[in-house]
């Protein structure tokens, strides 16, 4: 019985626990509304002055407008994948406003990496387009590339490259001059706790490490949109409490960050709107509040991606073989 | 339980045709060498047969004995890809007895382990002379395989326990690489040997050795029962048996320090400011050129292909001395062919070598001439450097000064042309190359067929543009006077040419190709 009461109490810390991130989630939610208030109010002033002069309203006019205002950074239609017989994507659709988080979530193998390498033009789609802040990722990668900082899941990196080395490197190739790269590496160090880390060779890193590095990497030119693919996996949780510290400052700012994940408990607390991708298309998208209704987001995504297969039949479970 | 262990490994080696066809081809390749290989022995026992006893006995058992030494060795070297690792099955709790005979008797099943059997078989008809000679012959078969497959074993086991930090994965290649140009001085020993008068001397006292040691020893029995001396027969048996049952013993204890072993973990080093990167100016051509400075430097792959370049003209000259080729012609050789080596080794795979970590460059939208470009700053570097101390002591050691402006020519050229092609090659034409961080030997498999093509036409290739330029060089030889002016001049403009059209069309490839690319690296 001691069991169950440790147990108890443990659910009872979480529940405690919980009510805290939800209380500290709503009120970063408060400020960063406030946030979008005075974006779409700087937005509406932006359009204005454009239209009063043409020539520097190109950049916003390429941009599409969505239904309420905002501006779509992302706009994805009809991308479609095939590896060999099997499809990967399906032909997904996705709008993203800009100074948001969206979520992308889905079961193991549903299409998310593929999804998001090829919204990033690390792979090229069968059909469909992807349009970054008005430029077509794989007609004008040039103009789409600058607008996007890049995680990838799975690839490698230069890992003979000290973490110093690799985040001058990124922000070189990124086309930044020396001295800001040398000034943004001391900064993104110390916000991520990889000051001790970056003399040492990446190859050295333990998995979280190579995960922060990766996501300070992918933030060093400072870019429109962030593209990351499962951000929070293998990050310890006070690292991954400073990262959501950082992407929510970024966006209030009126920067996007686009990211996958499995945990859906993180998805439903960072994110402001979330799509559903099961077996390479989009089973649900909208706001959080919107996709999960009157359940919790994880109910609803167990409930697109097929449901929890019954568990019957495991008695035997509960005897022990010795 | 034995028999649960070789159906793993036989499905194992089952799923290994399940992959891409190169590396089913790559694997056909590798059972088809063994094979070749055993056909080999099997004749040469078999003729044995009628040899004399004497003659039999030193060349089976000094052969022999190098079969076992590859048994053990080649492993430790070349770190074998151990499938079924012993620390994989530490959480199954299986009795340490059971596991380490499963293991060893799943070790049997494999290329290496039926090349051997069929060797082992072999022997035996050359020792079927006499009745005791045969028996002995038999006994020595089963022990025959038993000591290669077991002492594999424990070796690769040996290795992956040492050898399981990356640092000392990288060592060991190197010094894999450092043993055998020592070794070099041994072989050409072994060739000053008059093999005609003193060759069967010199095999008979290395028999003598080798047959008490625990690698002869197995050989040597059923020679000795041949020729009569059971005794001696007899102590070369006990020997071969004692060394299997030391190997079983070593076995089992291994397997009982390895399951409560944790992989180990590396000391690292810590590097101190930017390196290459402060130095070089911070452009994207100038940040690759840092970068691929820094892995010339730090990886092994590249540190191999660097130590292979002296050795190549080593080795060139002193087969071509044997052939009768005058040592003052020899002489102008080496520059030439280091600068050949430096431009093609690896920069003609180069995007292969970086793996899937080329993301970076795709993601950034790198321009694929500052890429092309900051690839070819190490070998170039190295080049000019070769060429520049080259050349002078080429000259001296030729007798005369009016061959540096050809040696300076034909060394550019190659250098420069084989930079220019690799560029192209190595955006169009990726092969598989060695990962990361594994050992410079680990070649995959299924590089086999695409690897030679590309090879063979990239060297064609190098060969076909430089030709002019080495014309006029020999003419400038033959001649002398202004022919090695002309060599100079025509091998410097076809060298700037060639890389700088290089540089520019595999960068147009590279850009159009990059997420190509991408994928290619993610598939192997």
């Amino acid at each position: 019985m001691d069991f169950v009461q440790t147990a108890e109490s443990i659910l009872a810390k979480f529940d405690v626990l919980i009510e805290k991130l939800e209380a500290d989630a709503a009120k970063d939610k408060l400020a960063i509304q406030a946030a979008e208030r005075a974006a779409k109010a700087a937005a509406a002033a932006a359009a204005e002055a454009a239209s009063a002069k043409p020539d520097v309203s190109v950049k916003t006019k390429t941009a599409s407008a969505g239904q309420d205002g905002a501006e779509h950074v992302l706009q994805v239609r009809g991308l479609a994948k095939k590896f060999g017989t099997t499809t990967a994507v399906a032909g997904i659709d996705l709008d993203v406003r800009a100074g948001t988080i969206f979520g992308i979530v889905g079961p193991n193998g549903a299409g998310k990496t593929t999804t998001l390498s090829m919204v990033t033009g690390l792979l090229r789609p069968d059909a469909g387009t992807v349009i970054v802040h008005g430029a077509d990722v794989w007609q004008d990668p040039a103009a789409a590339k600058r607008q996007m900082g890049v995680l990838p899941d799975r690839l490698r990196l230069f890992d003979r490259l000290t973490g110093s080395q690799l985040l001058f490197y990124a922000g070189v190739l990124r086309g930044l001059p020396a001295d800001t790269v040398r000034e943004r590496i001391g900064q993104l160090s110390s916000s991520f706790g990889l000051d001790e880390a970056l003399a040492r060779l990446v190859a050295d890193y333990s998995a979280g490490m190579t995960k922060k590095l990766s996501l300070a990497a992918a933030l060093i030119h400072s870019p429109r949109m962030l593209v990351l693919d499962e951000p929070f996996e293998s990050v310890d949780p006070v690292s991954a409490a400073n990262i959501i510290e950082i992407l929510r400052k970024y966006v209030a700012a009126g920067g996007t960050v686009v990211l996958s994940s499995h945990s859906m408990d993180l998805i439903e607390r960072v994110c402001d709107s979330v799509a559903i991708i099961v077996e390479g298309a989009v089973l649900a998208s909208g706001t959080v509040k919107k996709v999960r209704g009157s359940g919790t987001l994880e109910d609803k995504f167990v409930k697109l991606a097929g449901g929890r297969t019954s568990v019957e039949g495991m008695e035997w479970l509960h005897s022990f073989s010795d | 339980m034995v028999a649960q262990f070789l159906g793993l490994k036989l499905r194992l080696l089952g799923n290994l045709f399940r992959r891409s066809p190169w590396q089913v081809f790559g694997m056909v390749v590798g059972l088809l060498y063994g094979l070749g290989a055993a056909f080999a022995c099997v004749v040469g026992l078999v003729a044995l047969r009628l040899a004399d006893v004497e003659l039999a006995r030193s060349i089976v058992v000094v052969a022999g004995s190098l079969i076992v030494l590859g048994f053990l060795v080649v492993p430790l070297v070349f770190g074998a890809d151990d499938t079924i690792d012993p620390r994989k099955f530490s959480l199954l709790g299986i009795p340490n007895g059971r596991l380490a005979a499963g293991l060893a008797a799943a070790a049997f099943i494999g290329v290496p382990a039926l090349v051997l059997m069929i060797i082992a078989a072999a022997q035996v008809v050359t020792w079927s002379r006499s009745g005791p000679a045969a028996a002995f012959a038999v006994v020595s078969a089963v022990l025959l395989v038993v000591t290669g497959i077991l002492g594999a074993r424990v070796t690769t086991t040996v290795a992956t326990l040492l050898l399981a930090t990356r640092r000392a994965r990288e060592a060991t290649g190197l010094i894999a690489l450092v043993v055998l140009s020592a070794l070099s001085p041994l072989i050409a020993a072994m060739v000053t040997v008059d093999w005609q008068k003193q060759g069967l001397a010199v095999l008979h006292s290395i028999a003598d050795v080798a047959a008490w040691t625990p690698l002869g020893a197995v050989w040597a029995a059923p020679a000795l029962a041949a020729a009569g001396e059971m005794g001696p027969a007899t102590g070369a048996l006990a020997i071969a048996v004692g060394f299997v049952v030391l190997l079983w013993l070593a076995w089992r204890g291994l397997i009982a320090v390895m399951l409560v072993s944790p992989e180990r973990v590396s000391r690292t080093r810590a590097y101190t400011g930017l390196g290459w990167f402060a130095r070089l100016p911070a452009t994207p051509a100038g940040a690759i050129a840092a970068r691929s400075l820094s892995y010339w430097g730090r990886d092994p792959r590249y540190r191999s292909a660097l130590v292979i370049v002296p050795i190549v003209p080593a080795v060139m000259i002193g087969a071509l001395t044997i052939a009768g080729v005058p040592l003052h012609l020899l002489v102008l050789l080496p520059v030439p062919v280091m600068c050949f080596f430096l431009a093609w080794s690896t920069v003609h795979n180069d995007v292969a070598y970086d793996n899937t970590a080329v993301w970076l460059h795709v993601a950034a939208n790198t321009d694929g001439r500052a890429d092309r470009l900051g690839r070819v700053v190490p070998p170039l570097a190295l080049g000019i450097i070769v060429i520049a101390v080259g050349t002078p002591l080429s000259a001296w050691a030729f007798g005369s000064a009016d061959v540096v402006p050809s040696i300076l020519g034909v060394s550019l050229c190659t250098l420069l042309v084989g930079l220019g092609l690799s560029s192209v090659i190595s955006a169009g034409f990726p092969y598989p190359a060695v990962h990361p961080g594994d050992s410079p030997f680990a070649q995959p498999q299924s590089s086999a067929g695409a690897a030679s093509w590309v090879q063979g036409l990239s060297l064609l290739g190098v060969l076909a543009v430089t030709a002019p330029t080495v014309f006029l060089a020999i003419l400038g030889i033959a001649e002398g006077g202004g022919w090695h002016i002309a060599a100079l001049l025509v091998g410097t403009a076809t060298g700037i040419a060639a890389l700088w059209g290089g540089i520019w069309l595999g960068g147009l490839v590279f850009d159009k190709r990059g997420p190509e690319l991408l994928a290619f690296t993610a598939k192997y």
